[in-house]
Order: structure tokens, then sequence, then C-alpha cells
């Protein structure tokens, strides 16, 4: 199977006194219908190598392709765009918009993409949610839902303009045992139902365990993939 | 729907959101604006109306030009025109005494005539001594085609008795100053002696100019051969009024007419040279203070959108790995200043058209008369204002703007977990 994604000697240094290497020479290959949990102790650099791969930070050396493209030469408006269609992101804090409703929460990543009429949004996201048993929660705003809720319709989110790579930075981090095991669900049927490459940065032994590919780091390389 | 459309509905949903959830801190910034733009809307109009009503009385208290039998430089010599640019000098020269008055004036009432819409009024001025009893007083008279006059001057606004037709119905009649009525002690219908070079007549009071009316109260009118015959000189005019359609084209008829003739052509505006340059200090004044108000609103603007910035560090970083350009996170801040701006113009508008309406109703008592303050109403006004406020908001939210659009998500997002 080709990759969606690799990397090839990624490396990102801080740019302080002293610099600090985040991430050193990581060779990496993201496989579309695959659950990839990066894990490794606090500050090994997991987190950066997600953004890296995100294309939210630009690596010091090294590069990523996806699809078999460079994306070292993509600037900025054509890396968002590249985000917009193609990655969605949950983070371990949920960060939904707090003045939208989850339905609104839901539509924005496919209002800015613009391809679909108003309806058809909707129509788009209320799937999106119904297919995380959200359905009674798309006219609420975050404050009035549960942490497991928040989190689920981050995901909703993240799944708006159907991305072929998820990308998840602790995502069972701030929920109970019952959410996670929940959470972890989704993320297996993501890949294994849907076809989608995940990639998910965490501590949790739960989702380690569950995911197909296991990419161990220490101190900013990888020790060893599983 | 297309995607640009869609995305600027976009850009302005999330912006007037978080405007909408930080009520205060917006209403004040509304306020801010509104009350800059309202009290900018209220003085200009009262500074525009009142200059407009100070040069409107200016304008048609004369003619727009006056062409009068005075040359402003001494007429080439005619050694000096046959040789222009060669070194001919003339010394000791002894001017010759010519007849006053203007010659082949009405080649020059033509030419003025010309202008579309002008009215040309030739008068003869001059000066006699009113004599009442034991009491002279001395008297600048102008004599007058009151049909013509009538169009050229508002000599009948400035009467409190009396009207300028009557100088036609009555033999020998004059309109005179109430103040000199006064000082010699004689009112409508009276008759008064008025001596001059060509002896003595009566004239008979038949109009008074109200008080305080400038050149009109110190003026006499007659009609024009009546002052023909006073100052024993027939057929001869020494004044021409012109008015034209357009007064502000007054300058450029007047100097045409000025090279052409080499009379004196003055226009209203080097008449009231003077006037026209406090008029710019004032505008000067009032720009300068106005300018300074939309600056103290745009600071509310600035504190407004700055603070959001701050305060959605988090949504900005998400919106970036949702895909959110760094162009587009600038228009949702710029588009907050811009919002408050528009709010503000909007009530700004609303309270000036309500100081105008209460400065309006204002009433003055002047000399018996009760006065307005004159107010300057138009769209311009508005226009400027609205304007002037929406560029000083944008720049005020483009400032912090710039800040969201360089927010890094990844310090953000790393920070957050």
């Amino acid at each position: 199977m080709t990759a969606l994604m690799s990397a090839r000697g990624l490396t990102r240094t801080l740019a302080i006194e002293p610099p600090v290497t985040l991430v050193r020479d990581i060779d990496l290959d993201v496989s579309p219908g695959r659950f990839h949990a990066v894990i490794g102790p606090s500050g090994c650099g997991k987190s950066s190598l997600l953004y890296l791969l995100g294309l939210l930070d630009r690596p010091t050396s090294g590069n990523v392709e996806y699809r078999g493209a460079d994306t070292n030469s993509l600037d900025g408006d054509e890396r968002a765009q590249l985000r917009l269609e193609q990655f969605g992101f949950v983070f371990q804090f949920h960060f939904l918009l707090p003045e939208f409703t989850a339905l609104e929460n839901v539509v924005m990543p496919i209002r800015r993409l613009g391809r679909l009429s108003g309806s058809e949004m909707a129509e788009r996201a209320l799937n999106v949610l119904d297919s995380l048993d959200l359905a009674d929660q798309a006219g609420k705003t975050p404050d009035r839902m549960s942490g497991g809720e928040r989190q689920r319709v981050a995901i909703a989110r993240a799944l708006a303009n159907d991305p072929a790579l998820i990308l998840g930075d602790e995502p069972t981090g701030n929920l109970d045992s019952e959410n996670s095991a929940r959470v972890v669900k989704i993320f297996q049927r993501l890949a294994h139902e849907q076809g989608r490459a995940v990639v998910c940065v965490t501590h949790d032994p739960s989702v380690a365990a569950a995911a197909d590919v296991r990419i161990h780091m220490l101190d900013g390389a990888i020790e060893r993939i599983e | 729907m297309l995607p640009m459309f869609a995305r600027s509905a976009l850009i302005l949903a999330i912006a007037s959101r978080h405007l909408a959830k930080r009520k205060r801190q917006t209403a004040v910034a509304i306020a801010g604006v509104g009350i800059g733009v309202g009290f900018f809307l209220a003085v200009s109009a009262m500074m525009i109306g009142s200059q407009n009503d100070f040069i409107e009385r200016l304008i048609n208290a004369a003619p727009h030009i006056i062409i009068s039998d005075e040359i402003r430089s001494p007429r080439p010599q005619p050694a000096v025109r046959a040789f222009p640019g060669t070194i001919v000098e003339v010394h000791g020269l002894k001017t010759r005494n010519e007849v006053r008055g203007l010659k082949d004036w009405q080649e020059i009432a033509q030419a003025a005539a010309a202008v579309p819409g002008a009215v040309v009024a030739p008068s003869l001025s001059g000066a006699v001594t009113l004599r009442v009893g034991g009491r002279e007083e001395p008297l600048g008279i102008i004599g007058v085609d009151p049909q013509v006059e009538e169009k050229i001057e508002n000599v009948q606004e400035n009467l409190s008795a009396g009207s300028l037709h009557n100088l036609e119905t009555s033999q020998g009649g004059v309109i005179i100053g109430e103040e000199l009525a006064q000082q010699l002690g004689v009112s409508m219908g009276d008759t008064v002696g008025a001596t001059s070079a060509a002896g003595t007549r009566s004239l008979k009071i038949v109009g008074l100019f109200a008080r305080g009316r400038g050149q009109f109260g110190n003026n006499g009118y007659v009609l024009l051969r009546e002052a023909q015959s006073l100052t024993a000189q027939p057929f001869v005019i020494n004044r021409i009024g012109v008015s034209i359609p357009d007064p502000y084209q007054a300058q450029m008829v007047a100097a045409d007419l000025e090279s052409r003739f080499g009379y004196k052509a003055q226009s209203w505006q080097e008449r009231s040279a003077d006037f026209m340059t406090l008029m710019l200090t004032r505008n000067v004044i009032m720009y300068s203070v106005v300018s300074a108000m939309l600056l103290v609103a745009s600071f509310g603007i600035y504190t407004v959108v700055s603070t959001s910035v701050v305060d959605k560090r988090r949504d900005i970083a998400i919106l970036r790995s949702i895909g959110f350009s760094q162009s587009d996170l600038q228009r949702i801040f710029v588009a907050e200043g811009a919002m408050l701006a528009v709010l503000g113009v909007l009530a700004g508008w609303l309270l000036g058209t309500l100081l105008m309406q209460v400065l309006g109703s204002l009433q003055f008592p002047i000399l018996g008369r009760v006065e307005h303050l004159p107010l300057d109403r138009s769209a311009r006004q508005f226009a400027i204002a609205g304007a002037a406020s929406l560029t000083a908001a944008i720049i005020a939210a483009w400032l912090p703007a710039r800040k969201a659009a360089r927010v890094d998500p990844v310090d953000i997002l790393r920070g957050a977990a």
C-alpha cells in the first residue's frame, strides 16, 4: 500500500540560545486505513512531530510529502488550503468556538471551503454530527455540553470536509475512561471502515493498544515502530 | 454560492459573534464613534451654515463684480507700447485731466452681458450734501435703474420703509439710511435739500434703509438720470455692477473684463478677501478639532479589537489549523473594527440629526427680529464624517489585526495542551 504521507529526515530545531532540537531525523510513512499512535514520554517531541505532519509548523530540514508531492514548497495559503481540504485536527482541548453552536462549529470548515450551498452545508454537518450520536446537540453552544460531547463535536468538525488524514493530539487527554473508549472506537472506525489515515499522539495506553501502528519516540527521534 | 462571497459572509459572521459576546466594550466603542460623528455634524453644520450665510450676504449685498472708472496702473505710454521690450523710459510724466466716468461704457456693458445669464446695471455714484434746516450731512449717492438694480442687489430686503420702485413713481425721490434720517430729523415723505456742484435741488424721501445694513445705510439711492443731473455729468456712467448666475466665477470674469478694458473690475471675493481668509482659518480649526475627535474615537476601536485579538488567541489557532489563512484571520479582526465604525457612524448620523433639530429650533431675537442659527444640513458632511470614521476605524483595527494574522498556532496549541 502506498503511503498517504511520508516524512523523510524531518528535523525541527528552535533557533533559541542554546538551540533546542524538538524532532530529529524522522522517517515515517502514514498509510490510509490505518490507525497510528505516536507514544513516548512527555517532551519527547510527539506533538512537535504532529504539527510538522499537519503542516502547522515547518521543518528545519527534511520534508513531508503528501500524496507524493513535496509540501516544503507550498506557501502559507496553499498549506492552509491543504489542511482545509485534506486534514482534520483533534486536540486535547476541544477548541470549539464558544460563540457558535455545535452545528455552526461543524459547518465552519465547510463554509470556509465554500463548495456547497447553504442547505447542503447544514445537511452535511448534521450527517457528521449524527454519525457521532450528536444530532441532539446541534443547537447547543459548547458551554452547555459535557466534556465528552464537546470532544466528539470537535471530531465532527475535523471530519466536516471529509479529510483523508486525521491528526489527533492527546484527543482523550481530558476525557474519562468511558468517553475515551468512545473516541478510540470512533478513530478505529475512521481508519478501518472509512479508509482514512489516523495519526494520534497519546499518553493513554488504551489508545496505543487500539492502534494498528505504534510509533515509539524518545528525545525527538523514533525509537521503534511496531 | 460563490466561494468569495461565502468566505466574506463567514468572516463577518465570526466578527459579529465576537462583538456580540462583548456587549459593553462594543457599546462603548460604538458610542465613541457615534458621539464623535454626531458632534462633528452639529459643529460643521453651524460652521458651514454660518459661513454660507455670511458668504451669501457678501455675495448678494452688492453686485458680484463692480467695474469702476479707476485704473489700477497707469496706461503704458504710446512710446512704450510702440517698442515693446526695448529701452524706452519716460520721465516726468504729467497726467492729463480726464473726464471722469467709464468711456465706452456701453461696450463694457455688452461684454459683461455676454456671460450667459449675467445682469448688468450701469450706475453713477457721486456726492452731495443734504441740508435740512440748519443741519448738513454729506451723502454718497448712487444713481440706478430700479428695474435692473433690484436684480443685482438686495435693496428691497434692506429697506425698513418704502420701496425701490418709489424712485420711479415720485419725482426727485431718494432712499437714505434710518440713522441719517434721524440725524437730520426727517422721515418718509419729507423733503431735503441736496447741494452739489450743479446747484441745489430738493429731494423727497421715498424709502429708508434699516439700521446696521452696512453700505446701504451710508449711501443714498436716486434714479440714474437724477444722479447725472445732480452731479452735472449727463450721460456719464462711472460704475457698472454685474451679477452672474455662478457667483464663484466672479473672479475670473472680473479679471477678463479688466484685462480687456483696463478699468478696475472688482469681484466680491476681492472685496472680501480678508473675510475669506478668516473663513479659511475657521475651516482649518474645525477640521483639526474634528480629526482629533475621530482619532480619539478610533482609539476605542483599537482597544476593542486588540483585546479581542488577545482573548481569541485559541480561536485563532484552531481556525488556522482548520485551514483558515493568515489573511482570513486578519480580515476577521478588521471586520470587527469596520462593523463598530459602521454602527458608530449610523448612531452618529442619528445623533447629529437630533442635535441639528435642537440647534435649528433655538431662537435668537436680534434687533427685534427672530433669527435662527444658519445650519448646513448637506449630505456632504454626513458622507465626510462617515468616510473619515470608517477609514480611521479600519486603520485602528488593522494594527491589532496584523497581530492576529501573525499568531503562531503551534505556540498556542502546545501551550494549551
